[in-house]
């Protein structure tokens, strides 16, 4: 037989494929595995654009995207994982025009937008950070922060879907929770506002710390990381500030430092956008560091150190496949260790105990910023 | 990378160390107020593109490049390369009104200038000549000593997207 009969003869054998249903659309499992990660990017070349990239760390497949706008910073996940919530700004005529800014809610398992709740168009547009939108402990109140230059923090109910109140933070910037009622911003003197919110999300309470940050010295960055009772802000040069919520405040705990004399010598720092990442359950801190003079703080690194928080040493060095100016961790048992760096798409996953390299995933956005895990 | 350009950043540190934008920012808190970052890619050093026919010419003497003297704290599109250039906006878009100030050292007549980084708005994003450099920038917390900020987004002409930035001479440092 010739090859060309052998091949009509095995087509007439077999059972042909089904045809295909019209108007499939995928859905996403609920609830969302721990192992995902949500990358935020919000498209410098082009940012009405904001996008927040869904990834699965362990296949490295791309689930999903949601558009988010102009200067987008990143999403919050609600507590009982049903809803994301999306503080975004949008021009009546894309790039011109009036501005709106929205709380985008949308659905986790179909990822579109289901409602939206109506906010100040206020909010700041700046280089991401986490401390851009929180969450208050509970869910209850979602905490924007906002610049005009004028600062202070919208507060959205979300259990009504409202917009509560405006809170006036006049000389502090962003919102780092410390209680289902309660958050802090911290002050350009280095010290910072303790806000308590009554139960409409109003300011009941608003507090000025003594100064924790030594800022003229060695600022402490904005970029904290919170594992309980304690946040944590490192400083350019590598130093720890943990700040402590405490039944009689704000109080400052005994500062440490990530690097040894010979490893300051040696011009190892932190650096990065998102640069600490924490696992409660291990205990366990991680930050991006590089080699590198004063102002640098920025820069990327190719290694992540980790660190036991109880005994403030450091317990393993990670070398990275590509540098990462952003790191997050899983917070499950096995937990992941994502890195991305905004200048390249590529996102990479490690285990985070291990800090084996495990994959990296291509064509992950445009300039990826920080990253939020379920 | 350009991030691994050491040589412009021991140069932007020199300029740094040679100046005193922090004793400048108290004197000129008042009229500054609104001090403007820009935004930022935080590692995008000197990834300018080449102008045309500039061949070795002097950086520092060039607008459309990060090296240029007056970018020693800038974070954004240059707006050089935009259709502006160092003091003006592109056409069609709007000068912010707040900005944040640095002091920049020029080589040329070897004198020390307060410049401030106006951010051009109103239009897309340019997306030309990226350009970083952070001598002297602080956490946001600190807005007007800081470069993470969107200012069209945050002046009187608010609520317009960003374009490009503008790094205009405002007086020579004393």
């Amino acid at each position: 037989m010739t090859a060309l009969a052998l091949a009509a003869f095995a087509a007439a054998a077999a059972t042909p494929l089904p045809p295909d249903p019209q108007g499939q659309v995928a859905t996403l499992p609920a609830p969302a595995s721990p192992h995902w990660v949500w990358v935020n990017d919000f498209v410098f070349p082009h940012m009405t654009d904001g996008q927040a990239i869904l990834v699965d760390g362990d296949s490295g497949r791309f689930l999903g995207v949601l558009y988010t706008g102009f200067g987008f910073s990143r999403e919050n996940l609600s507590h009982d994982g049903r809803l994301i919530f999306s503080p975004e700004t949008y021009f009546s005529r894309g790039t011109r025009g009036t501005r709106t800014d929205v709380v985008s809610l949308y659905d986790s398992v179909h990822l579109s937008a289901v409602g939206e709740i109506g906010i100040p168009p206020k909010r700041s547009a700046n280089m991401p950070m986490m401390g851009d939108s929180e969450l208050t402990d509970d869910g209850r109140f979602l905490l924007i922060y906002n610049f005009t230059p004028a600062q202070s923090v919208t507060v959205v109910d979300t259990a009504s879907r409202s917009f509560a109140s405006e809170i006036e933070t006049p000389g502090c910037a962003l919102e780092y929770p410390t209680g289902p009622r309660s958050f802090f911003s911290i002050c350009s003197d280095g010290a910072l506002l303790d806000v308590h919110l009554d139960d409409t999300g109003h300011a009941a309470t608003r507090t000025r710390s003594v100064r924790v940050f030594d800022v003229p010295r060695d600022p402490a960055t904005e970029k904290g990381v919170r594992r309980g009772s304690t946040w944590y802000f490192v400083s350019f040069g590598g130093t720890m500030y943990p700040v402590e919520i405490t039944p009689k405040g704000l109080m400052p705990g005994k500062p440490w430092s990530l690097v040894s004399a010979a490893e300051r010598a040696q011009k190892w720092r932190p650096g990065g956008l998102q640069q600490l990442a924490v696992h409660a359950g291990l205990n366990r801190l991680y930050s991006i560091m590089h080699q590198g003079g004063p102002e640098t703080h920025k820069d990327p690194g190719k290694e992540v150190w980790v660190y036991d928080l109880a005994t403030h040493r450091r317990i393993e060095r990670i070398t990275l496949a590509h540098p990462a100016a952003s790191i997050q961790v899983s917070h499950d048992a096995q937990p992941l260790l994502f890195s991305a760096f905004i200048e390249s798409s590529t996102l990479d996953v490690y285990d985070a105990r291990s800090g084996r390299h495990l994959r990296s995933v291509e064509n992950v956005g445009t300039t990826p910023t920080i990253m939020v895990t379920p | 990378m350009s991030w691994l350009d050491t040589l412009t950043e021991d140069t932007a540190r020199a300029v740094a160390r040679r100046t005193a934008r922090r004793g400048l920012l108290g004197s000129l808190g008042a009229l500054l107020l609104g001090a403007a970052g820009l935004p930022l890619l935080p590692v995008a050093r000197g990834a300018s593109p080449k102008p045309a026919g500039a061949g070795a010419a002097d950086k520092t003497q060039d607008e459309t490049q990060c090296e240029y003297w007056r970018h020693c704290a800038i974070d954004g599109y240059l707006c050089g390369c935009c259709g502006g250039s160092a003091s003006a906006c592109p056409p069609g878009t709007e000068q912010s009104a707040v900005t944040w100030v640095g002091t920049c050292h020029n080589p040329a007549d070897g004198l020390d200038y307060v410049i401030s980084y106006n951010d051009c708005c109103g239009k897309g994003t340019c997306g030309r000549c990226l350009c970083n450099r952070n001598e002297r920038d602080t956490p946001i917390y600190i807005p007007f000593e800081s470069n993470d900020y969107d200012w069209c987004s945050g002046s009187s002409k608010a609520n317009i997207p960003y374009h490009c930035s503008t790094a205009r001479i405002v007086a020579p440092a004393k």
